[in-house]
């Protein structure tokens, strides 16, 4: 009887993968069809268009800056080189303990000046607001400590603009970002309230005075592996779950919003880990029990670039970071799972990231040892788990060969070279990597205060992020 | 035998650049060219330029800040800018700068080539 | 539990798959990279020869028949056409001469594929003359939206006076963003439009509220004075709020200053929406006569109503002096819109300098924070 169960069990935990496969797959090929259609309009650029036309919105680019003394000035001058007719940039600095603010002002001559401050949304107190006089818009919010989402809040507050664009400090602007996500947005004005970009990472690449040069892919394991992750994700799962109307998670790093959605819901949630994918499902939520028609959709030729972990060790602390704000997604938004209000979020996304995304590492831990243990006890044929292995690594693979041949059409990495790279982490993903993402996420389950809100990441300033090898 | 005046154009545009040039050359100067911000702003310290042709909106650095880093350093080449966008406190500001005309873009070949004549 | 068989098969076809993947991913880098950067080479000779062919009187080099059918030479042809303007009789010589216009028409009605239709409209947009209109119009009603656009856009371009009320009828029809394209091309036709938009929306306004709110922004940008006396005419006529709104807005950016008594009886209006759209639209009449009623205005209830009245004073004849004696004003919502229209307007009005004239910064902030 006993070996019954087990047997039962060996099969079911090879057979949630293969679903989890099988499902990738279904979001893969629909997010094949709408990168398709994307990709005829994108040659034939509105480009020029929405550049000269006196409708197109204006946005606020907003960043949290925490001791970021060593690249905001070129972080901040690169934004300000981004194509788009009307736009400023919002610098919300959290307390930072090193001179962040002082080189923001000195850099743009700003002043501190008297204006009404509206605090639609709750954050700590504000000190102090520059602005300046000189070509783009600038302003900074001096105020106290209070965590990432808290120093966005605050920074939306200050936004002049109808659409916020919350970024971070330490990333590379695409010069067309904005033109190429607003346009998402200009296309259905009335529902659209959120856009998310294309995050890419940035390691390996070449970059000058902020500006890449040349796209590609380093030949360290771990930036690697990420890349590839990146590409499958934002490009196999995301057009995906835009064309459904059901993206669960708008990335912190590009997300732009309608800044009055963002008042309704209250702001961004704070000391939450994953307060990116908080706010995305509030609004869905939200919006859905009101009955307002909405759409929140994903851009994928809008790019910005990112430095990712490097090692090991601070690849750790991020997943952890980010598996801790998954759990208490899960948690919060259990209620919109299988519950017909949330439509196909409700019935269909949502459930699939809870049951592939948060579940995945919990099953995958047991059957490192339920599955060995059948197998040794002769509850399981060795054949049919042969078999079912590779079909699972298989599927995976082709899951992984699926996302790089929809990443051609963006024409990043020019290299056989750095195609072979990709391929062979997709392979090699498979061989103890993966497995350490699962020991972490275990971790990550059992509690404890691992990480601050803020994660620093022992960044080297992506203006001095030299080609790496 | 007067001698031959040089030109620098810089635009993000290759067409821009290409047509530039052409029609420049045509018209008896000596064109080189530069494509961002950065080496625009090189070529024009480093050469001995009669007149430079900037777009206000490239890659690397601004029009407009490689004009104030220009005047910074005393150099006192004439500048004629290209822009897409309306702007007009922005025109002020640059025109104490060096920048002695500004053409939109699109424009007409006559009416630049004109314009350059009387500034070279 | 599962039959070899089955399993032994799954493996294969999974495989094969990845396999046919593998090479697709070979494939597509080595042959579609090598096709673009083919294309991208071609494109850039292509512009060289045609910036000589602008340059140049009767300069000879040949344009040959593969060039001419050669798609990267229409991408150039565009290119080129959109960065110069007005003297482009070469360029016009050049498209006649070969039968550009005539081939592309044949792709844009019977192609099949979406992207050579898609080029085929953008390049009729960029390149078409009298000959394309009818085509154009007929494709007004193509079932892709980017065509439609595009074919807008041509008629724009070509200055087709009779597409005019085509394009304005589609208004309350079409899905938002192509009639956002539509109204910018009719910007493009100028006051030829003014007229027929009119039309449109004295006829529509009570039924259609979203296409008459276009329509009225579209008559904003284009600025024709002869639109005054219809704008009041409807402002008077109307009583949908969008409507209202919308054509206030157009008052203010037409700017004449006939609007001037309408507008300062909207100052007091129940909606505050409306107190706001009025109190910005007297600051683009330009005329300084409104700044008092502005800055009691700037003492409303509401901030928006605050915000937009201080901005219109900034953008008046006299208006900065006037902000800076209301920075001295007893309501201090009105002084702080005061200090924001007029650091929005490049005069930082410097916190420090406020609290050495009395600490009135830190209490004012405090309260600001704490209200609401």
């Amino acid at each position: 009887m006993a070996l019954e169960i087990m047997e039962w069990i060996g099969y079911a935990t090879i057979g949630y993968f293969i679903a989890m496969q099988v499902y990738m797959l279904f979001l893969a090929v629909v997010s094949a069809a709408a990168l398709r259609r994307n990709h005829h309009l994108r040659r034939f650029g509105r480009v020029g268009e929405m550049l000269s036309s006196r409708t197109t919105p204006p946005v606020s680019i907003v960043i949290a800056a925490y001791n970021e003394a060593a690249g905001i000035v070129d972080a901040v001058r690169s934004m300000s080189i981004v194509r788009y007719p009307r736009f400023e940039i919002v610098v919300a600095n959290d307390g930072s303990q090193d001179d962040t603010l002082q080189v923001v002002v000195d850099a743009f001559g700003l002043e501190e000046v008297r204006i009404p401050y509206r605090p639609d949304l709750d954050c700590a107190p504000i000190k102090a607001i520059y602005r300046g006089r000189s070509g783009v818009d600038i302003t900074v919010i001096d105020k106290e400590n209070g965590g990432r989402a808290d120093a966005l809040n605050a920074g939306i507050n200050a936004a002049r603009y109808p659409y916020v664009f919350c970024t971070d400090a330490d990333v590379v602007l695409d010069p067309d970002c904005l033109v190429n996500s607003m346009q998402r947005v200009v296309e259905d004005r009335a529902r659209t309230v959120g856009v998310g970009g294309n995050v890419r990472p940035i390691n390996g690449s070449r970059v000058q005075l902020g500006h890449l040069i040349e796209a590609s892919v380093p030949k360290r394991v771990v930036p690697r592996m990420q890349i590839l992750e990146y590409i499958r994700n934002f490009l196999a799962s995301r057009p995906g779950w835009s064309w459904m109307n059901a993206v669960p998670i708008v990335s912190g790093a590009f997300g732009i919003w309608k800044k009055s959605v963002i008042v309704e819901v209250g702001g961004l949630t704070k000391g939450h880990l994953g307060e990116d994918m908080d706010l995305t499902m509030r609004v869905h939520r939200h919006l859905l029990d009101k009955g307002v028609p909405y759409r929140i959709v994903y851009e994928p030729a809008a790019v910005l670039w990112t430095e990712v972990p490097d090692t090991l060790r601070v690849l750790r602390r991020q997943r952890i970071r980010w598996h801790r704000g998954l759990m208490r997604a899960v948690r919060d938004f259990r209620g919109m799972t299988f519950n017909p209000r949330y439509r196909q979020m409700g019935m269909v996304i949502w459930p699939g990231f809870v049951l592939f995304e948060y579940l995945a590492p919990i099953v995958e831990f047991i059957g490192w040892f339920v599955v060995p243990a059948a197998w040794f006890l002769g509850a399981l044929n060795t054949t049919a788990l042969v078999w079912l292995l590779l079909i699972a690594l298989g599927m995976g693979l082709l899951n992984s060969l699926l996302a790089l041949l929809l990443d051609e059409s963006f024409g990043y990495f020019n290299s056989v070279a750095d195609t072979s790279r990709l391929i062979a982490v997709a392979v090699i993903e498979n061989f103890g990597l993966r497995q350490m993402t699962v020991l972490w996420r275990i971790r990550a389950l059992l509690g404890g205060k691992e990480t601050k809100a803020w994660g620093n990441m022992e960044r080297r300033g992506v203006a001095n992020l030299a080609r790496q090898e | 035998m007067s001698e031959q005046k040089k030109i620098l154009v810089a635009d993000d545009s290759e067409t821009i650049r290409a047509l530039l040039q052409t029609a420049l050359e045509s018209a008896g100067y000596e064109v080189d060219v530069a494509q961002d911000g950065p080496s625009a702003y090189e070529l024009g310290s480093a050469g001995d330029y009669d007149l430079i042709v900037l777009d206000q909106l490239m890659p690397g650095l601004l029009g407009l800040d490689v004009v104030a880093r220009w005047h910074e350093e005393g150099m006192e080449v004439p500048v004629l800018m290209l822009t897409g966008v309306d702007d007009d406190r922005t025109a002020i500001e640059s025109f104490d700068q060096g920048v002695v005309d500004y053409v939109r873009k699109p424009f007409r070949i006559p009416e630049l080539l004109a314009r350059i004549r009387m500034r070279v | 539990m599962f039959p070899e068989l089955l399993n032994q098969s799954a493996v294969i076809l999974i495989f094969s798959v990845d396999a046919i993947l593998l090479m697709a991913l070979i494939a597509l880098k080595v042959i579609h990279r090598r096709r673009m950067t083919s294309h991208e080479g071609r494109r850039k000779d292509y512009l060289g020869l045609l910036s000589r062919h602008i340059s140049f009187e009767n300069h000879t080099e040949p344009i040959t028949e593969p060039i001419a059918e050669d798609p990267a030479f229409l991408d150039a042809l565009i290119d080129m056409r959109n960065a110069i303007t007005g003297d482009d009789t070469t360029l016009r010589r050049i498209v006649n001469h070969h039968g550009i216009i005539q081939r592309q028409m044949r792709y844009l009605d019977s192609s099949w594929l979406l992207g050579r239709r898609l080029r085929a409209a953008v390049a009729l947009a960029e390149l078409g003359d009298e000959t394309s209109a009818d085509m154009l119009i007929r494709h007004l009603d193509d079932r892709e939206p980017e065509i439609r656009i595009q074919c807008a856009r041509g008629l724009g371009r070509i200055r087709w006076t009779p597409a005019i009320d085509q394009i304005v009828s589609r208004f309350g029809r079409e899905i938002p963003w192509v009639s956002t394209r539509f109204s910018d091309t009719l910007v493009g036709y100028g006051t030829r439009a003014t007229w027929p938009l009119l039309a449109y929306i004295r006829i529509n306004h009570r039924f259609e509220t979203e296409g008459a709110v276009l329509a009225l922004r579209t008559l904003a940008q284009i600025q024709d004075d002869e639109a005054v006396g219809p704008l009041l005419a409807i402002l008077a006529e109307t009583s949908d709020l969008e409507v209202q709104i919308a054509t206030v807005y157009a008052l203010g950016e037409v700017g004449s200053p006939q609007a001037l008594t309408a507008l300062d009886s909207l100052l007091d209006s129940g909606e505050w929406a409306l107190r706001a759209k009025a109190a910005g639209a007297l600051g683009g009449l330009g005329d300084a006569a409104a700044i008092p009623r502005l800055v009691i205005s700037m003492r409303d209830e509401n901030w928006w109503v605050r915000r937009s009245a201080a901005a219109a004073v900034a953008m008046l004849p006299g208006g900065t002096d006037a902000l800076y004696r209301a920075l001295d004003d007893d309501d201090p919502f009105a002084a702080d819109a005061a200090a924001e229209a007029l650091t929005d307007i490049g005069e930082l009005v410097s916190a420090r300098r406020r609290a050495d004239e009395g600490s009135r910064t830190e209490p004012l902030l405090a309260h600001m924070r704490s209200e609401g």
